[in-house]
């Protein structure tokens, strides 16, 4: 038999006098430890960045020239208040979901797009509107598009989702991010390499396979890990490109 | 297909498999296994989301009920005598897990420069 003098808590009554000192106690440490321990995860996370969606900009309606990297990107000849001629916007659908088949068939030609702006420091996305209310063909000569060849680099830093780096998600990389990022690159959202130092004045570029190919399937493997690797830069815009060679990627430990 | 998209594939399966196994489970199989559900019916689509996860559990206790070998007396008896054990496993678990994690995380090379390897007209096309 329990000792019948032993205090005994029940909820719905006052705590006896016994277990008051001990409750106290328990209840301060079990409170300032979750306290402390969600301060102690906060602060070792990496911060999260600037990226955001820039709803307060309203909806951007630009026209550019279409152009494929695979990737869809359109480098604006027309502007808004917002978006400068000469800029080249990263293009995207709704969620997960790439906009290559809406401009596959408007490659190299004047197209008028419309949608909301990510945007995170030089990386700008724009999230186009459904069906020809997002891009429809413009009439008119598109104007010849410069792209310079920056030559051969090696760089360090990260494979991320363009568009969840630009501020769909925050934090928008890292490991805790990889799943997202990778079902953003399955649906052809496009890639962004982050480098450790600026190239060119750019800490984001535009990654993709070699001659023009898509993300190798080898890369999906090192998203949000810090990596080293070598590729052709080059220029489009205020927008650089990384064409990245597969059979260079390192981890860096 | 690769990895990432084998799981996804994967996980889609199991989804459309579970949402099927919801729909028959919850408009047939609740009534037969639980008299307290029969005509209630605005509480059926919160488990939705539930039984796709644990289709395949839904299925065995269904099966198990519906051939007479339910022994609800017993039913909570291994949760029971597991209490102690998962309740000395689970924080201890979930302490291991943010460690390691934090012992393997990387640290962002920010020493690490751009290096130039060619410039433009010497890059093979």
């Amino acid at each position: 038999m329990s000792d019948k003098n032993s205090p005994f808590f029940v909820g719905y009554l006052s705590a006896p006098r016994g277990l008051r000192t001990f409750l106290l106690v328990a209840c301060v440490i079990f409170v300032s430890g979750l306290g402390g321990l969600g301060l102690a995860l906060g602060v070792a996370q990496d911060d999260p960045g600037n990226g955001a969606f820039r709803f307060d900009y309203g909806r951007q309606t630009v026209t550019g020239v279409v152009e494929m990297t695979p990737y869809p990107l359109v480098r604006v000849t027309e502007g808004s208040e917002r978006i400068a001629v000469g800029q080249t916007l990263m293009l995207s659908g709704q969620g997960k979901n790439s906009v290559i088949s809406r401009t596959a068939p408007l490659e190299g030609q004047l197209a008028k797009v419309s949608g909301v702006i990510l945007d995170r420091g030089d990386l700008e996305m724009m999230q186009l509107r459904g069906g020809r209310n997002g891009i429809s063909g413009v009439e008119g000569e598109a104007p010849a598009m410069q792209t310079e060849q920056l030559g051969r680099w090696r760089l360090a830093g990260e494979i991320c989702d363009g568009k969840c780096l630009a501020g769909a998600m925050r934090p928008g990389r890292g490991i805790a991010h990889k799943a997202c990022a990778n079902l953003c690159l399955l649906g052809d959202i496009p890639p962004v390499f982050v480098t450790t130092q600026p190239v060119e004045g750019h800490e984001f570029l535009l990654i993709t396979g070699p001659d023009g190919t898509a993300l190798p399937e080898s890369a999906y493997h090192h998203v949000a890990q810090f990596i080293s690797l070598e590729g052709e830069v080059e220029r489009r815009g205020d927008l650089l490109v990384l064409r990245m060679d597969p059979d260079t990627v390192e981890l860096i430990r | 297909m690769n990895e990432a998209e084998a799981i996804l594939m994967g996980l889609r399966i199991w989804a459309m498999i579970g949402a099927a196994v919801a729909a028959v489970f919850l408009t047939i199989g609740m009534d037969r296994i639980d008299e307290d559900a029969q005509g209630a019916y605005v509480f059926r689509p919160l488990l939705i989301p539930g039984v796709m996860v644990i289709w395949p559990l839904v299925l065995w206790r269904w099966y198990v009920w519906e051939t007479g070998r339910e022994a609800w007396g017993r039913r909570y008896d291994p949760p029971r005598k597991a209490h102690f054990a998962v309740g000395m496993i689970l924080p201890a678990g979930i302490a291991l897990i943010i460690l390691t994690g934090l012992a393997l995380r990387q640290t962002w090379p920010a020493d690490v420069a751009p290096v130039q390897l060619l410039p433009a007209q010497e890059v093979s096309q």
